[in-house]
């Protein structure tokens, strides 16, 4: 997985906003990369282009031997449903639907018959063995977030990508879906990308890499927690010394 | 995808219910309306009097073909008020046709005191009407009567003419209704000397093509089989017309109504529900799924409401024809088809409108990407495609060229484009609702922030945010406003000014009435009385005029012009009446301008029985509404009419004149004085007005129901919205302010525009058929605007918001969206 010279552009052409600036970054199979930077610095744009969820003004995406940004919206939402798993930060659960059924969603809307065995283990993986025939509004945060990386698990994509997927969670809760997400990515070889503002969340990954202004300024193998929290800090104190 | 389908559906029952109701609805209004015209337009009279004939050669109706601009012939016709007549020498030329067994012309004869009508005896088996006791009449004095009317031998006094006889019976048949006389006497006794209404024959086939020859040389038409009903006086027939007549004039409105309303509705539950669906787009749905699992759901609650809307509709249907039957507009006899054209159309509409709605709101919906589904789902934005707003403003030139149009042309023509009008304002007003809220919110805004302070700055804040989503309630509401408005006060409008008329337009002070009519000696008799110093008798009858595109029934009186003046004030604007006599005519301004006749043309009228005339137009009246659009004397329509007698006498009087010897004298009739003519007149209006305003009702309480629902789902879905509101400092008491608020700009803003809508449109119907410039609304009618709509205002936002503020703010908190 491999973004090329990625930009994206919001706004209108009068007043354009600039969330990323010609992003280039890869992704191995089986790495747990940690995506961070101050607000506004394109981490959830970046993700979210990676992911197939918005397109890019310019630059490639591939995801293998396939780009994504010639593709349809049709083409490019069944590349997302088959290839690639997305967590967000607001669960996104369908409340009408039970967690068993919010798991299957995306291999039933493909028309797939579901992989039953695969089911109940990624089932079993997030622990929520007993909590199939629920709904999302009987479950706490933290299970609910276990149900959405069930869902983007479900039809064994080639990577998962989360968006923040511990903002909405204390804290014992967030080390619990952290634990979950690094087993992922040892035990499965699964690779998964993340986005968070949280140093400590971010110590769980291989790789962080910081996001300033659309572009990326570090690129920094197992840093460490403390590392991590020193460098943004220093990261904020220049943006105020620039502005 | 249906069981993903059904799930979504049963999550989100609010908004599921409100377009529920709204389909179900539209089904039972649409089924009930449609089996009305279904029976209507498949009633085939059965043939009675005819029965028993191989053929009947008649004129029952009249029609003209009128070259259109376009090349194309269109062709009207119209069933000639009296049956139409055929001359009865036509039966002695038909009997020497070779193959023509009996040739008998059918003699009827009316009489003033039985429902049945008496006819010869020779065409007593062309009825199956057979002897069961006693012999055929023989002489002139001798009847034949119907089982239980009599029995050989005994006498019974009937009203022929206005005169009353004895007859003796001399035979009964089996039949119930029936009074037979000798031929001769039938001739002798029969108003219209000479024609006959039809001619029954028993013949072989291989007459038929000399026989058609024949009639069609006198302008007859010949019937056989099912189609000799035609040929027969039928009350069947008139409750067909008008049925056909009353929802022809009211399909376009109900079909445009249910069109909106579901449309809108349908629109506005995808819009809800954006959140759910952006989800399902980046969970990985495809926009083809998204827009499947919606035309499912759509199909799916079509279904349901068409399951609750067909019976609805066909319980609706009975009772309305119950109400029918009740108020005489129909008679028992009528029989209702079961509607199996009318429910799978209704349902097909409904679906199609359904589905068609569901397509074109889920284009929006579908067509983003997800992050910005994501993003968007939250708030309402968008102001609608520029293909609807170009439409709109379309659509709403297209109503003001024809408002133009209604000004400067006259008389029928002038109702069609003010109907045209309405209809086009109404639909420029659906499409530009969006728009217009948003405008209305801005104009509104400093109004609100005024009366309401920091409530109404916010309300006006979220009239502009929902301006798209408050579309329907805008639609809806213009439509009750401005339909209601327009259809209804114009009953009442048309009501007060015929009553007006008659009462302002009557000089005589008493009239002689009688349902039987009055013989020429009740008017001898009249202008014995010492004291009278005027007596016109009047007849009301029915004449086919020439329309602007072909032909149509008008009402018209025939009196004596020479007493006319002094007992009637027509309000004669051109003209004299000085010259009314046997080969001229006067007409109402209504009538002038749409026939397009003025002063000295000759005009071409067909008679009740079908007699072509053609008389000059001496003078042109106002008070058409009150006397009949056309007035002709006594002496042009003598012969002519079913029962040859007057209806009334207008008597002008000296003080202390007594009229009561002569009333007595004349069976049936009674001495009335000028106000109670106008009050019975205005008892039948009042009921003629009910069909109208029962059609009306249902419009406007569906267009209510269609508001109410949407305002509903709008109130209950702003639970969060409210609660933050609350959160962030707002008293309760403040939030119902601001609710309030919005109600008086969203409410103000359709009742303006219906207001102005039907103001217009009553305007422009009024001045053409009464030439008033000023509409009269009663001031009841106004109450009852305002009201209703304060009312559901109150129903449907007040009280739910109310509901919602009682528990504390942070329950809602959590709830999503």
């Amino acid at each position: 997985m491999r973004v090329e010279e990625l930009t994206r552009v919001y706004g209108s052409p009068r007043q354009p906003v600039t969330a990323l600036a010609g992003v280039d970054a890869a992704f191995g199979r089986g790495t747990f990369t940690a995506v961070m930077g101050p607000s506004g610095s394109g981490k959830s744009t970046l993700l979210q282009t990676a992911a197939g969820l918005d397109r890019p003004t310019s630059g490639r995406v591939w995801l293998g031997e396939t780009e994504l940004s010639g593709l349809s919206e049709t083409a490019l939402t069944t590349l997302r449903r088959d290839r690639i798993g997305f967590v967000f930060q607001a669960f996104n659960l369908l409340g009408a639907l039970t967690v068993e059924e919010n798991v299957l969603l995306p291999s039933r809307l493909s028309g797939a018959r579901p992989d039953r065995a695969w089911f109940a283990e990624v089932v079993h993986r997030v622990g929520l063995d007993d909590r199939l025939r629920h709904r999302p509004s009987e479950l706490s945060g933290g299970q609910q977030q276990r149900v959405a990386i069930a869902r983007a698990l479900a039809t064994r994509p080639d990577v998962i990508f989360c968006d923040e997927p511990t903002g909405a969670l204390d804290t014992r809760t967030a080390a619990d879906v952290l634990t979950l997400l690094r087993a992922l990515v040892d035990e499965q070889a699964q690779t998964v990308v993340m986005v968070t503002h949280d140093p400590v969340a971010a110590s769980y990954a291989d790789r962080v890499l910081v996001l300033a202004d659309g572009h990326v300024v570090q690129d920094l193998p197992q840093p460490g927690a403390a590392r991590i929290a020193e460098m943004l800090a220093s990261l904020g104190r220049r943006r105020v010394v620039t502005a | 995808m249906t069981a993903l389908a059904g799930r979504l559906l049963r999550h989100r029952w609010g908004t599921a219910v409100a377009t529920l109701v709204a389909l179900a609805a539209g089904v039972a209004i649409l089924t009930g309306m449609g089996t009305l015209v279904e029976s209507g337009l498949r009633y085939r009279a059965e043939p009675h009097r005819y029965a028993g004939a191989d053929l009947v050669v008649a004129r029952p109706e009249v029609s003209r073909t009128v070259k259109g601009f376009d090349g194309d012939t269109t062709t009207t016709t119209v069933r000639l008020p009296d049956g139409g007549a055929v001359p009865s020498s036509l039966a002695d030329e038909l009997a020497r046709v070779p193959g023509v067994r009996r040739a008998v012309a059918d003699v009827p004869v009316p009489l003033g005191n039985s429902d049945a009508t008496g006819h010869g005896w020779s065409s007593a088996d062309f009825a199956g009407d057979r002897l069961v006791a006693g012999a055929a009449p023989t002489t002139d004095d001798q009847v034949v009567v119907g089982r239980g009317a009599g029995t050989p031998g005994s006498t019974v006094d009937l009203v022929v003419g206005g005169v009353p006889r004895r007859f003796t019976v001399s035979g009964v048949v089996d039949g119930t209704t029936a009074v037979y006389f000798t031929d001769a006497r039938a001739a002798a006794l029969s108003p219209t000397p000479g024609r006959v209404p039809a001619i029954a024959l028993r013949a072989d086939p291989s007459a038929v093509a000399t026989v058609t020859r024949l009639a069609d040389a006198s302008g007859a038409h010949v019937f056989a089989g099912d189609a000799k009903g035609r040929a027969e006086p039928s009350p069947e027939l008139d409750a067909r017309d008008l049925l056909i007549q009353l929802c022809g004039a009211f399909g376009g409105y109900v079909v445009l109504l249910v069109g909106f309303v579901v449309a809108g509705t349908v629109g506005l539950s995808v819009r809800h529900r954006r959140r759910d669906l952006a989800l399902l787009r980046a969970i990985a749905a495809t926009p083809g799924q998204v827009r499947r699992l919606l035309l499912v759901e759509a199909v799916l609650l079509s279904g349901v409401g068409a399951a609750l809307g067909v019976p609805l509709g066909v319980l609706a249907t009975r009772w309305v024809h119950g109400q029918l039957v009740g108020h005489r507009f129909v008679p028992d006899s009528f029989p209702l088809v079961p509607g199996a054209l009318a429910a799978p159309a209704a349902v097909l509409l409904t679906t199609l409108v359904a589905v068609l709605a569901t397509l074109a709101a889920s284009r929006r919906v579908t067509a983003i990407r997800p992050t910005e589904a994501l993003g968007e789902a939250a708030v309402e934005t968008g102001r609608g495609s520029r293909a609807r707003l170009v439409s709109g403003l379309v659509t709403l030139a297209g109503a003001a060229t024809l408002s133009t149009t209604t000004l400067g042309t006259g008389g029928l023509v002038a109702v069609a484009t003010a109907t045209g009008m309405l209809y086009l304002f109404v639909i420029a007003i659906g499409l530009l609702a969006p728009w217009i809220n948003r405008f209305a919110a801005r104009v509104l805004d400093p109004v609100l922030r005024v009366v309401w302070g920091s409530s109404g700055y916010l309300a006006a804040a979220n009239l502009r945010a929902n301006a798209r989503g408050a579309a329907t309630v805008l639609t809806a509401l213009v439509l009750a406003v401005g339909l209601g408005g327009s259809v209804w006060f114009l009953q009442d409008d048309l009501e007060r000014t015929t009553v007006d008329q008659r009462h302002d337009g009557t000089l005589a002070q008493h009239a002689l009435v009688s349902g039987a009519g009055l013989p020429a000696a009740a008017l001898a008799d009249v202008r014995a009385v010492p004291g009278v110093t005027a007596a016109t008798p009047v007849r009301t009858t029915t004449v086919v005029v020439p329309a602007f595109d072909g032909i149509e029934p008008a009402g018209a009186q025939a009196v004596d012009p020479a007493t006319l003046t002094r007992t009637v004030d027509l309000d004669v604007t051109e003209g004299s009446l000085a010259h009314l006599g046997e080969h001229t005519v006067a007409v109402s301004t209504l009538r002038a301008a749409s026939s397009n006749w003025t002063i000295g043309d000759e005009a071409g009228i067909t008679l009740a029985d079908g007699t072509p005339v053609t008389l000059e137009v001496v003078a042109i009246y106002r008070r058409g509404l009150g006397f009949g659009d056309v007035t002709m004397a006594t002496a042009t329509v003598a012969g002519h009419t079913a029962t040859g007698l007057d209806d009334q006498i207008l008597v002008r009087s000296d003080p202390g004149t007594d009229l009561a010897a002569v009333a007595a004298r004349h069976p049936g009739s009674r001495v009335v004085g000028r106000d109670d003519l106008t009050a019975g007149l205005a008892d039948d209006l009042a009921i003629s007005a009910w069909a109208n305003k029962l059609l009306i009702g249902v419009l406007v309480g569906y267009a209510a129901l269609a508001a109410a629902n949407t305002m509903v789902v709008a109130a209950l879905a702003r639970r969060r919205e409210l609660a933050v509101l609350r959160l962030v400092g707002l008293t309760a008491r403040q939030v119902k302010r601001m609710v309030h608020a919005e109600q008086v700009g969203l409410l103000g803003t359709a009742l303006v525009i219906g207001g102005v809508v039907a103001a217009w449109t009553l305007a422009s119907v009024v001045r053409a058929l009464t030439g008033s410039p000023v509409p009269y609304v009663p001031p009841l009618g106004i109450a009852a605007v305002v009201g209703g709509a304060t009312l559901l205002a109150l129903a449907t936002t007040v009280l739910p918001v109310g509901r919602l503020l009682r528990t504390p703010p942070v329950e809602h908190i959590g709830i999503k969206e």
